[in-house]
């Protein structure tokens, strides 16, 4: 549905985007991650026409978004970043604007705007002007106006900034319930979020796609092996002890964490899993275990990783 | 060409929400009749040949007010990236815009058709000069307003688009009007010529008079075009940075 090849996108000396190919079948829900000014905005910009890139190509719904502009452009919803509206309009009468210039006949303009009024919960709203809607209800006026011709593609871009969590949850549902009748690419930097929803997850950092796959499977890159948290009955030292006794264990950090107990940090140096031999290790030594677990990488972590991995690399570049 | 009129209109509207638009109409209005107070006397010529040489006047500095906004305000609010993300033309955008303005020009006209009027009833006027007049008007109000739209296209402050507006519409009235007169020029018989052809007063000058030439009326129509052409251009410009 959304195909680019080698996308590269220089502003003057600054490369924005470094080479950026991928595939996104329809129907999907994929999240683009990465920190500030990574790409993320200028990668969707290409994609929806605003910007032309300085090399390589990029389709959208069959369209190329270069030279078959306008058709590629009706087929997505475009969400810009900080949501910009006309704040001297009413909410209802902006719809129809974008219905307009959208090419949709009165009828079928009357019938969307209600539909998606309903959806993105502006129907009480619908008389109100722009400029005086909260954050939350200015964001939905903007998605409701990318879904107004029910386009086979949604690009969003950061459809949460700002929000509160319970407005972020309540777009999250929205999402999901958009989830199959849309291609949707939206873009954030808030990781739960594209954990919760997204079935693919793409991270871009100094332009680059550096990790591309589902929320489970970049999570199971994370470290190797696993990190396991160890608590138990005696002091650090002793802990540090019958952890490093292990082989293939390597252990982080020793704590005391009260109550005469100490807590262990240990990474798992191959993919084999430790817990057995820890146990063991302490039942050997008469050591009392309170707890003894797997601890899940999050997204974070793995963003955090990949990132600053990514812009040592460009520094030694530089260098 | 529904989407251009759509623009147009959404164009117009916006101008009656913000107070330019009421400042604009109402310090056209106090002037208009001001100057026909001053004229409209028993002993008066019955016509508006005074009446209209002043509006193109003061024109220079009204009209660029209401066109500065047209794309700077789009850029600055950033909603410039829905309208160029929309299935429609860089060119549907420009004439859009200044179509709209052009609407917001015969409201703003109102006082002098009154004003017209008045003197069709108080008096015998020829209603040729009148009617030729206000196409005049008509061409002199569409080519700044045209420049109007360059100059917005150009920049995202409304202030600089206001004061590219008026420099550029000075070169065509103010200077090429009085710079004639210096003696570099004076003795310069094909930089004068020049300069009174690019003149837009002088271009209105027959209109107001009664007379339709087609000259007149090519310089008006190119030079409109051209500067709408430029907007398009400086708006396409914004996609390759």
């Amino acid at each position: 549905m959304i195909e680019t090849q080698q996308l590269v996108k220089w502003y003057g000396p600054t490369l924005a985007v470094d080479h950026v190919s991928f595939n996104i079948e329809p129907g999907r829900i994929v999240g683009f991650l990465g920190p500030n000014g990574a790409g993320k905005s200028t990668t969707l910009r290409i994609l929806t026409g605003y910007l032309p890139p300085t090399s390589g190509s990029a389709t959208v719904a069959g369209h190329n978004v270069l030279t078959a502009a306008e058709q590629a452009r009706a087929k997505i919803g475009y969400l810009p970043e900080s949501t910009p509206l006309y704040s001297e309009m009413r909410v209802e009468e902006y719809l129809h604007y974008r219905g307009k210039l959208l090419k949709m006949d009165r009828t079928s303009r009357k019938l969307r705007i209600d539909v998606v009024c309903e959806r993105c919960g502006l129907s009480k709203n619908r008389r109100r002007v722009i400029g005086h809607l909260s954050r939350g209800n200015r964001q939905r006026v903007g998605i409701a106006q990318a879904l107004l011709h029910s386009p086979p593609v949604l690009i969003l871009d950061e459809p949460t900034a700002g929000l509160d969590p319970n407005q972020i949850r309540e777009i999250r549902k929205l999402l999901a319930e958009l989830r199959g009748d849309h291609t949707i690419l939206l873009s954030t930097h808030i990781l739960p979020e594209v954990e919760l929803i997204a079935d693919r997850v793409m991270i871009i950092a100094a332009g680059r796609i550096v990790a591309d796959g589902s929320p489970q499977e970049l999570r199971r890159n994370v470290g190797s092996g696993g990190r396991l948290l160890v608590e138990a009955k005696t002091d650090p030292g002793t802990l540090c002890d019958v952890l490093t006794s292990i082989s293939n264990a390597q252990v982080v950090q020793t704590d005391p964490s009260g109550d005469g107990f100490s807590r262990a940090i240990v990474n798992a140096k191959t993919r084999a899993d430790l817990r057995l031999d820890i146990g063991a290790a302490c039942q050997h030594r008469g050591i009392i275990l309170r707890e003894l677990r797997h601890e899940a990488a999050s997204l974070e972590e793995f963003f955090v990783q990949i990132t600053a991995q990514q812009s040592q690399r460009s520094e030694t570049d530089a260098a | 060409m529904t989407q251009t009129l759509t623009i147009a209109r959404r164009e117009l509207t916006s101008l009656f929400f913000s107070p330019i638009g009421y400042v604009v109409i109402g310090l056209f209005a106090i002037a208009t009749t001001l100057i026909f107070f001053l004229w409209f006397t028993p002993d008066a010529p019955a016509g508006m040949e005074v009446s209209f040489w002043w509006v193109v006047w003061f024109m220079i500095f009204l009209l660029p007010a209401t066109s500065m906004r047209l794309l700077s305000e789009e850029y600055r609010s950033g909603t410039i990236e829905t309208l160029m993300t929309s299935p429609l033309s860089d060119a549907q955008v420009i004439l859009g815009k200044w179509l709209g303005v052009m609407g917001f020009l015969l409201v703003l006209s109102v006082p002098l058709w009154i004003q017209a009027l008045v003197i069709e009833l108080n008096g015998s006027p020829d209603p040729g000069p009148i009617l030729t007049g206000f196409l005049g008007l008509l061409l002199v109000g569409s080519l700044y307003l045209a420049i109007g739209a360059f100059a917005s296209a150009a920049t995202e402050n409304q202030v600089n688009a206001f004061l590219i507006t008026v420099a550029v519409i000075s070169i065509f009235t103010f200077v090429t009007r009085f710079l004639p007169y210096a003696a570099f020029v004076k003795n310069n018989d094909f930089l004068r010529n020049t300069m009174f052809f690019a003149n837009i007063n002088t271009q209105f000058e027959d209109f107001n008079r009664g007379l339709i030439d087609t000259s007149n009326i090519v310089f008006f129509v190119s030079a409109t075009i051209f500067f709408l052409f430029l907007a398009v251009m400086l708006l396409q410009s914004r996609r390759w940075r």
